[in-house]
């Protein structure tokens, strides 16, 4: 008797949404890798092309515990990332700001910012090296360029392109341009600022490795032009995938932020801040 | 939508007194930049005079056109790998905005490409796509994906629970709703990302090149520098700047045209027109 | 005793604080970071060769689509790595270089086919589809063809890019008739068991693949004495893979690891490096003016040079007689010894 009220009183099925999404991605991911392998055994996929991902995975273990060479390398790749990234998107917001606000100097700078974004980096990278000299201050020009030009576009886009009805609003509320500027702005702006900080992001990680194909003595861009060179496909697929997972962690990472960020932009976030507000608000009128 | 600092229309450069000062400014540094060559200030092999730039310019668009053979390969190569890439990256933005699960499946394998650097899939790009044109449009479609694919997905899906609500209100359906409010608030953002989307399948279409080719800009740059023909070599780097402009101004043309409400003249030109058209259709 | 101890240690701490100080930097400029195909500088910098001579090596490898020779110009690099072609153009185009040191005497440009592949000659590469391993081999390519009277219209190029799997699979498929490009780029065909086979037209087989250029300014400038004492390492560490290439190949796997992860690969890679980096002539790296002056017309021919340098005009042997300036038994028994101690 005490048993069957139990039962009756437990949920159906023992996992929930979260869990079954996981399981459904996770199977797929499998499903991928087996055929992947097969394959690659099989001879129906090229090895020069696609190495056995057993072969890859032993290659993991290889470059990560029994040598243990990759850590050097992807430290100093990932220094350059987190360098390059800052410095060319606080120079792409800023930028991106000014001109926005600026239109004399949005006048004059846009050919120039224009021209340069339309060339592409990697020809340009002698230039900066032969100007810069080698070591890492070129490469992490090389990266800032790259970096530079999503939060511009996109800051430049979110300051310009504020809603008009609200902007009306504030005029007809009496608000001053640092009031505009601080509540309106800003505000609208940020949710596309942090479109941009992303690309920029992921950008850096492909200038880093630019930067490492041509200047090649260190980091992760050199490694896999060394296994490449010498046809050890399996240990480059594994620095491949080794930026593959740095670049989706830093996604997320970003994406974490972003939901801090610029709450208002989603549901949940919406209503955290909003009770906590709410709690701070009642707290001053009882004082 | 209007900038929150009402201003003077940059675009409009016909004005010969807009142009000046730019002219002026670049003559400037020209200038600047040869008579430090030949005073021997910058006497490094890899910045020649600007006279041998514009020399080699020339030579290699008006006397020999070397060059255009090669233009029009990257051109074409950018351009189709943007169209390629773009086509999918709205598809599948749209579809996502529609779509929870479609977004949830969708979504990691779009970061996952996205956070692989193209530079790294380069070879095997080639391996599927073969040595001519095709694997540097695969390899700019990959690159371009992403940005559209972020930027419209995010402008489809920005909260705007008023105007919403006022849709619903008057009787819209999904479609409608999606059509009439959804589609046209995420066209700026999609324009910012398709803009930043070309720039970016020219880049890709550049390294292709680089790891692999036999005609595009991007070998004729190598093949000059290699002869330490620098001012011919930087003349094509010129080149692939002029690419990425033509490509931009493009862009620009085509936002500045569909996003039309955003410009107070294009909008009074939109109105205008659409009076016209609603005058013959009432008869009124 | 502290005192005297103390003492002790601080003139201990200042000679070799001192001995630090007096290491001059020399840069270098080369396609390679620190690998198995340019063992001496490995090998050098193990057994201390480099040290004793208070030189540290300041390795700048790049790609080559920056020209090297603007950074040994603008003082950036000490010495750059170049080919035939480049050290010739750079002289066209006025750059004021030598060649001090010819690096691989034995690495000649070449035409490689597949071991299994019916191709015996040049002329059997007529009407077919020819890769290139980088636009610049297209130069060499029409020397081969010239000297079996035909020319690049003959045959169609592409470019298949250095090294690497998109080269590896074109040979081995099948999808060019034939590679043209230098020895390192087929070693790592030949290491992972793609057999080739070359077809180079015996005129065009000497050719000093890689040398070491300097600005002329530079030669007898304040790097002097550091850039003999490098030249004496890298002579010493190419002397003693003559004596003991098992230790060599030991030395290889222990600082470049990522070459030997495949150990038969790594091997034979090793293997033909020795056999392209050891010097033919009776001094280790000394320039050679007769083969200078008979590659240079093919050069001419090809279009990779617009006109002839003459040799005297960059050919420089000053260091020579300082790069070989060591006693041979001395390094075969340190070789032995590191062998004895870590092997």
């Amino acid at each position: 008797m005490a048993a069957t009220a139990i039962s009756r009183g437990m949920p159906r099925s023992g996992m929930s949404t979260g869990m079954r999404r996981i399981l459904t991605h996770g199977g797929i991911f499998v499903a991928l890798i087996l055929a992947w392998e097969v394959g690659a055994r099989t001879g129906f996929l090229d090895p020069l092309f696609f190495p056995k991902p057993s072969a890859i995975l032993a290659s993991f273990w290889r470059i990560y515990f029994v040598q243990g060479n990759i850590w050097y390398h992807l430290y100093v790749s990932l220094g350059l990332v987190f360098a390059g990234f800052a410095a060319g998107s606080i120079l792409g917001i800023a930028l991106g700001s000014l001109v926005g606000f600026n239109s004399l100097v949005r006048r004059f700078i846009k050919p120039y910012v224009i021209v340069l974004e339309a060339t592409p980096r990697i020809a340009v990278a002698p230039l900066l090296i032969a100007a810069l000299g080698f070591g890492a201050q070129s490469k992490i020009a090389i990266i800032m360029l790259v970096c530079f030009f999503a939060p511009f576009i996109n800051t430049l886009s979110g300051v310009v392109n504020v809603n008009e009805e609200k902007l009306e609003l504030f005029k007809s509320l009496g608000a001053s341009k640092m009031q505009i500027l601080r509540k309106l702005v800003l505000p609208e702006a940020v949710p596309v600022i942090m479109a941009g900080e992303r690309l920029a992001l992921t950008a850096a990680l492909s200038g880093v490795l630019v930067a490492e194909f041509i200047q090649r003595d260190q980091g992760i861009g050199s490694l896999i032009l060394v296994y490449t060179r010498n046809l050890n496909m399996a240990s480059a697929f594994a620095c491949i995938f080794t930026l593959t997972i740095v670049g989706f962690l830093i996604f997320k990472g970003m994406e974490i932020l972003d939901r801090r960020i610029a709450f208002w932009n989603h549901e949940d976030g919406m209503a955290r801040v909003g009770a906590l507000r709410k709690g701070r608000w009642a707290k001053q009128a009882e004082a | 939508m209007a900038d929150p600092f009402p201003e003077v229309r940059p675009n409009r450069l016909w004005g010969l007194s807009r142009l000046v000062p730019h002219l002026a400014l670049f003559a400037a540094i020209i200038a600047l930049w040869e008579v430090s060559v030949r005073a021997g200030l910058i006497t490094s092999i890899m910045i020649p005079r600007p006279s041998a730039i514009g020399a080699a310019i020339v030579d290699l668009y008006f006397v020999t056109g070397t060059i255009w053979p090669h233009f029009f390969v990257t051109l074409t190569e950018a351009v189709v790998g943007f169209l390629i890439g773009a086509g999918i990256a709205i598809a599948l933005a749209v579809g996502s905005s529609l779509s929870d699960p479609f977004k949830r499946y969708v979504t990691p394998y779009a970061i996952v490409l996205n956070v692989t650097p193209g530079i790294a899939l380069t070879p095997i790009i080639i391996a599927w796509f073969g040595f001519g044109m095709g694997s540097k449009m695969a390899l700019a479609a990959v690159i371009s994906f992403f940005p559209i694919f972020v930027n419209t997905l995010t402008g489809l899906t920005q909260p705007d629970g008023e105007r919403e609500e006022l849709f619903r209100s008057l009787g819209a359906s999904h479609v409608q709703i999606f059509w009439k409010l959804r589609v046209p608030s995420a066209l700026p953002l999609m324009f910012a990302g398709l803009k930043i989307g070309l720039t970016t399948a020219l880049i890709g279409a550049v390294v292709a090149e680089f790891a692999q080719a036999t005609h595009g800009v991007g070998v004729l740059m190598n093949r000059f520098s290699f002869q330490l023909n620098m001012g011919a070599s930087i003349a094509t780097l010129l080149s692939m700047t002029l690419i990425g402009l033509i490509l931009f101004y493009t862009m620009e043309f085509l936002d500045d045209r569909t996003v039309f409400w955003r410009r107070e003249e294009r909008r009074a030109a939109a109105s205008r027109a659409r009076a016209r058209a609603w005058k013959r259709r009432t008869g009124k | 005793m502290k005192l005297l101890r103390t003492l002790a240690m601080t003139a201990a701490f200042g000679l070799t604080a001192g001995a630090a100080v007096a290491q001059t930097t020399v840069n270098m400029i080369n396609p390679l970071p620190r690998s198995t195909n340019f063992f001496p500088l490995v090998v050098g910098e193990e057994l201390g060769y480099f040290a004793e001579e208070d030189v540290e090596v300041n390795l700048l490898p790049s790609d080559t689509s920056i020209p090297y020779v603007a950074f040994i110009q603008n003082g950036q690099a000490d010495l750059a790595m170049l080919d035939p072609f480049e050290t010739v153009n750079a002289r066209l185009a006025g750059a004021d270089i030598a060649t001090v040191f010819e690096v691989m005497q034995n690495a000649p440009e070449g035409i490689a086919v597949a071991a299994d592949s019916d191709v015996q000659s040049m002329s059997d590469l007529v009407g077919t589809t020819v890769g290139l391993v980088s636009d610049r081999d297209r130069a060499f390519l029409q020397s081969a063809l010239a000297t079996a009277g035909h020319s690049l219209d003959d045959v169609e190029t592409v470019v298949l890019g250095e090294a690497g799997p998109t080269l590896a699979a074109a040979v081995r498929d099948g999808t060019v008739s034939a590679i043209a490009g230098a020895a390192p780029d087929w070693i790592a065909l030949i290491a992972n068991g793609i057999e080739t086979r070359l077809i180079t037209p015996p005129e065009l087989l000497a050719s000093p693949a890689n040398t070491f250029a300097m600005s002329v300014e530079a030669i007898d400038g304040d790097k002097r004495d550091a850039v003999e004492g490098f030249l004496r390492a890298w002579c010493k560490g190419m002397h003693a893979a003559t004596v003991n290439p098992e230790a060599v190949a030991a030395i290889l796997k222990k600082n470049v690891p990522e070459e030997w992860e495949i150990e038969a690969a790594g091997q034979l890679y090793l293997d033909m490096s020795i056999g392209m980096n050891v010097s033919v002539t009776e001094r280790c790296g000394d320039v050679q003016p007769a083969v200078w002056t008979g590659i240079q017309p093919q050069m001419k021919a090809s279009g990779g040079i617009t006109d002839i340098v003459p040799v005297e005009d960059f050919l420089n042997d000053s260091y020579i007689e300082a790069a070989n300036d060591f006693d041979r038994d001395e390094v075969a028994s340190e070789i032995n010894a590191w062998a004895e101690e870590n092997m």
